[in-house]
């Protein structure tokens, strides 16, 4: 729920108009936005390159976990959902908000990795190098923006 | 069909309405893919526009009276519309509320100008009225269009009408800002109906006056005027449009609840695209069509995760070969599904998730299942995706061309005694749940209802958490609370009876005797020191006794009620009242109301004062609400004041426990069995010990008998070695442990078996020492 779904949603329940701070707030938004857009556009267009470094990484620190066993589809699936996970990050950007990360990527994911045997932590560690070498790719200030999106998504699925 | 189970209710928060960000974050989710490029653009021209939209909103919010007002003054005279606009409360003490800068002074004049003609004199009213019409470039009126009268109209109408105009221009604001019209079209669409039709026309000639007065505001600024004129046409169009039908869902049972989906539930919630695949379009169109027939079937998108496609099958379909009905059918006869939807699963949970994948829901009844069941046990998972793509249903919902989609919440109106399953269903990680869960909550609709306290959940092993859910990592409650309704009440025991004659035992009624008291007084004045005397009826005993009920058990030494208690020796108060004194005592009021949760306190009160648990919803209803309203001594007062107290108890008698629940007499009988029985049932063991042997207990305790049979073993060896012969003996390592134990059991046997022969107590020691 952005802050914009967020205010009219109290301002409606209170049958006013929208307040001056509430005003305030959304022009906050208004104007980091651009940042954000621009991150995600990054992401977009690296999501290959990303994908790839990231589970070179996550290799290299992790050599024994299913993706890396020599199954086809299990390395297919790792690489599938590490690009789906850099997505909901630029779902979320766009937005400015964390639902999506928490509705589609975060509630139930660790009972289906479970199910699935695939360890967490790894999962986990997946996730930080994924973080790490998106974060390469901006600039620092880009970074310091988009990292909490990151670190919202790793401790939602710390085990 | 009665419901005697409930699949549990998850938090759902449905969209109310969409922004520009929303909506398209919803289509790329639809679509399964990145933001396209387009799509960034569009976002970021959204934010872009983002300061010229604020202050639109605010300068529409801060002359929303003006603006209201230019409205109202044109379809009403003779009198002041603006009069009935009741202003919101006032909001300024809230916390994070800041109220709107106030707008300057060009707009104080307009004011005043629009305050002379509320004279009430129609000849007024009319050269305004008429100068307003020539002078501005308003739209004109319809013809045979007559403005309605103040007085003739009503006060209840008038307010209604001007509570709605202002409605309506709170709601353009949000839709600008939002920059979406969907929360127009959600919550304006079929208004028509709920605002009497003889005023439609009226209703539009003032929205349409609002929006020259906004647009007022804003000559200089084109951009401005195209954003305010576009949200005002759209809310024109949206209320002009007939009231829309309710959606019906079509069903299979034949008792189905309430399935009627609101129109408006439908615009504001999240739009799913549905996918038709028919020849003649274009490649990328058919290609996102079949990558839609396999996010439903598979779940998931399958060309990327198994880099796995049905080339022969596509192709087919693509040419027009093959309808994408039959498209659907072959993927459910494919081997993948086989391997992915029905290797791993038990026979419900294959039915389960078929229903879900081709018919687009969850199953709806028991009946359904049982036909369903029976088709896949006779004929297996192809006879089952036979019929269900055979099926009317299919054919309603998707026909040919089609590609079957969740008919979720806001597609469809959901089966409310389905409800916690059916939501569970479409969630993404639904594949990982192994159990059936539509089957398993069928099943617990047969039950009867379970023994616990009208609320909460049934982990209560000690009766002690009314009400309260503690989940607890060992303990697996149930995820289904009880559907206990407010006419369901408990069945309670009656304790303390006379063999069952269904009459108090007389020797649980301690009465306060006024009139033997005052005797007693005045015997124990004669004999001094005599009045401690405890017998049954004494006063020390009978105001013993109310502690010990009142509080649970006797009070301490500094802790008593001096008082009252001379006020009822002295005969000034009755029991009832100073039962009445003790639970209004600090004390009480620290033990049992200070420290707990409501409901917790509620039971625990009743119990002490009236002697008997809850009986249901009903009667906690009730209690809540005199403790939200008046509190804790309105509690007390309500519970000794009750009829049923002075029934029972009366005025003299001292409360006593008259009914406990089924499981709190469980608790206290000696029967162990039935005691573990009711544990079990409350808390499902998960430790394997408890799994193989009942509970801890009886582990032990076959542990205990275990080692006493190996001791006495042992000991018959020992006795008859020595007794045998004098050889040496090549005992067992283990034994030496537990050799002082044998030594005495020996020579206990020893004794008793041959008290004549007075050497083989020495031989014995012997023995045993060598060993």
């Amino acid at each position: 729920m952005s802050v914009i779904t967020r205010s009219i949603a109290t301002a409606d329940r209170e049958a006013r108009y929208l307040s001056a701070g509430e005003l305030d707030a959304i022009r906050d938004y208004f104007e980091s936005a651009p940042k954000r857009l621009r991150i995600a556009a990054t992401l977009t267009a690296n999501e290959q390159l990303i994908v790839e470094r990231g589970s070179q990484r996550f290799w290299e620190r992790c050599p024994i976990t299913p993706s890396n066993s020599g199954n086809p589809t299990y390395r297919a699936s790792c690489l599938r959902d590490q690009s789906w996970y850099i997505r909901l990050i630029t779902y979320a950007l766009a937005v400015g908000d964390i639902d999506p990360i928490e509705k589609t990527g975060i509630k139930g994911a660790r009972e289906m990795y479970l199910s699935l045997g695939i360890p967490l932590r790894n999962l986990v560690e997946c996730m930080r190098c994924l973080k790490e070498v998106a974060l390469d790719l901006l600039s620092p200030d880009e970074a310091i923006a988009v990292a909490p999106y990151f670190d919202y998504l790793i401790q939602g699925l710390m085990p | 069909m009665n419901a005697h189970a409930s699949g549990g209710s998850p938090v759902t928060w449905p969209q109310l309405y969409h922004t520009t960000p929303t909506a398209i974050l919803a289509r790329a989710e639809q679509h399964d893919r990145w933001f396209k490029h387009s799509e960034l653009n569009a976002l970021s021209n959204f934010f872009r526009s983002g300061a010229k939209r604020i202050e639109i909103a605010l300068t529409l919010a801060q002359a929303a009276k003006a603006i209201v007002s230019a409205g109202a003054e044109r379809i009403f005279f003779g009198g002041s519309p603006m009069a009935f606009l009741e202003s919101p409360p006032n909001r300024d003490q809230l916390p994070g509320y800041t109220a709107l800068p106030q707008q300057r002074s060009t707009l104080l004049q307009e004011r005043l100008n629009l305050q002379l003609p509320k004279s009430g004199n129609p000849v007024g009213w009319l050269t305004g009225f008429v100068r307003a019409q020539l002078l501005e470039n308003r739209d004109p009126l319809p013809s045979g269009f007559r403005p309605i009268h103040v007085a003739r109209y009503g006060a209840v109408r008038m307010k209604r009408s001007m509570r709605d105009l202002d409605w309506f221009l709170r709601y353009i604001t949000y839709a600008i800002l939002a920059d979406h019209p969907s929360i127009l079209s959600a919550n304006v669409r079929g208004l028509r109906g709920v605002i009497p039709e003889d005023v439609t026309e009226a209703t539009v000639v003032a929205i349409k006056d609002m929006r020259w007065k906004a647009l007022s505001y804003f000559k200089q600024d084109a951009e401005a005027t195209a954003i305010i004129q576009a949200y005002f046409d759209a809310l024109v169009t949206e209320y002009l449009v007939e009231k829309p039908p309710i959606r019906l869902r079509q069903g299979v049972s034949n008792d189905q609840q309430g399935l009627q989906l609101p129109e408006s539930y439908a615009l504001s919630a999240t739009p799913r695209p549905k996918f038709v695949l028919k020849p003649g379009l274009s490649v990328a169109e058919q290609q996102e069509a079949i990558q839609a027939a396999y996010r439903q079937v598979f779940e998931r998108n399958i060309t990327r995760a198994y880099g796995w496609q049905l080339h022969e099958l596509e192709s087919k379909v693509r040419s027009g070969e093959i309808s994408t009905k039959e498209f659907i059918r072959q993927l459910g006869k494919s081997r993948l599904y086989r391997k992915e939807f029905y290797e791993p699963f038990v026979i419900s949970r294959v039915i389960e998730l078929a229903v879900c994948h081709f018919l687009g829901r969850g199953l709806s009844s028991i009946e359904e299942f049982r036909d369903y069941f029976d088709l896949i046990s006779k004929g297996g998972l192809s006879a089952l995706i036979d019929a269900l793509v055979d099926s009317q249903e299919y054919s309603d919902y998707f026909g040919e061309e089609t590609v079957p989609y969740l008919r979720g919440l806001g597609q469809e109106a959901q089966e409310c005694r389905n409800w916690g399953p059916q939501l569970d269903l479409f969630r993404f990680n639904t594949i990982t749940r192994r159990v059936p869960q539509f089957i398993t909550l069928f099943g617990d609709y047969q039950q009867p209802l379970p023994n616990q306290h009208s609320y909460g959940l049934t982990n209560d092993p000690l009766e002690i958490q009314f009400g309260a859910i503690f989940p607890h990592s060992d303990q697996q409650h149930t995820e289904r609370p009880a559907p206990l309704s407010k006419d369901h009440q408990r069945i309670l025991i009656q304790v303390g009876t006379e063999n069952g004659s269904g009459n108090v035992a007389p020797q649980r009624i301690i009465k306060f005797d006024r009139l033997a008291l005052k005797n007693g007084f005045n015997g124990s004045r004669s004999h001094q020191g005599a009045s401690l005397s405890l017998s049954k009826h004494s006063s020390t005993a009978v105001i013993q006794a109310a502690y010990r009920q009142v509080f649970g058990r006797d009070v301490f030494a500094g802790q008593q009620l001096i008082t009252a208690e001379m006020k009822l020796k002295s005969g000034e108060i009755t029991m009832r009242e100073f039962v009445r004194l003790l639970a209004k005592s600090r004390e009480f009021r620290r033990l049992y109301w200070d420290s707990l949760y409501i409901t917790k306190a509620i039971e625990y009160i009743h119990r002490r004062l009236l002697g008997r648990p809850t009986h249901g919803r009903q009667e906690m209803g009730h209690y809540y609400d005199l403790c939200a309203r008046k509190g804790f001594y309105a509690l007390i007062d309500e519970l000794m004041d009750s009829d049923e107290y002075l029934d029972v108890f009366g005025e003299d008698t001292v409360p006593y426990e008259r009914y406990i629940t089924p499981r709190g007499y469980a608790l206290r009988s000696r029967n162990s069995l039935s005691n573990q029985q009711l544990s079990q049932q409350a808390t499902t063991p998960m430790n394997p010990e408890n799994l193989l042997f009942g509970n801890g207990n009886a582990w032990a305790s076959m542990m205990q008998v275990a080692r006493n049979g190996q001791f006495q073993s042992l000991s018959d060896k020992a006795t008859s070695q020595a007794m045998g012969s004098q050889s040496s003996l090549a005992m067992n390592r283990s034994v030496d442990a537990q050799l002082p134990d044998m030594k005495t059991q020996l020579q206990r046997t020893v004794e008793n078996s041959q008290p004549l022969n007075a050497e083989t107590p020495e031989r014995l020691e012997q023995v045993v020492t060598e060993s």
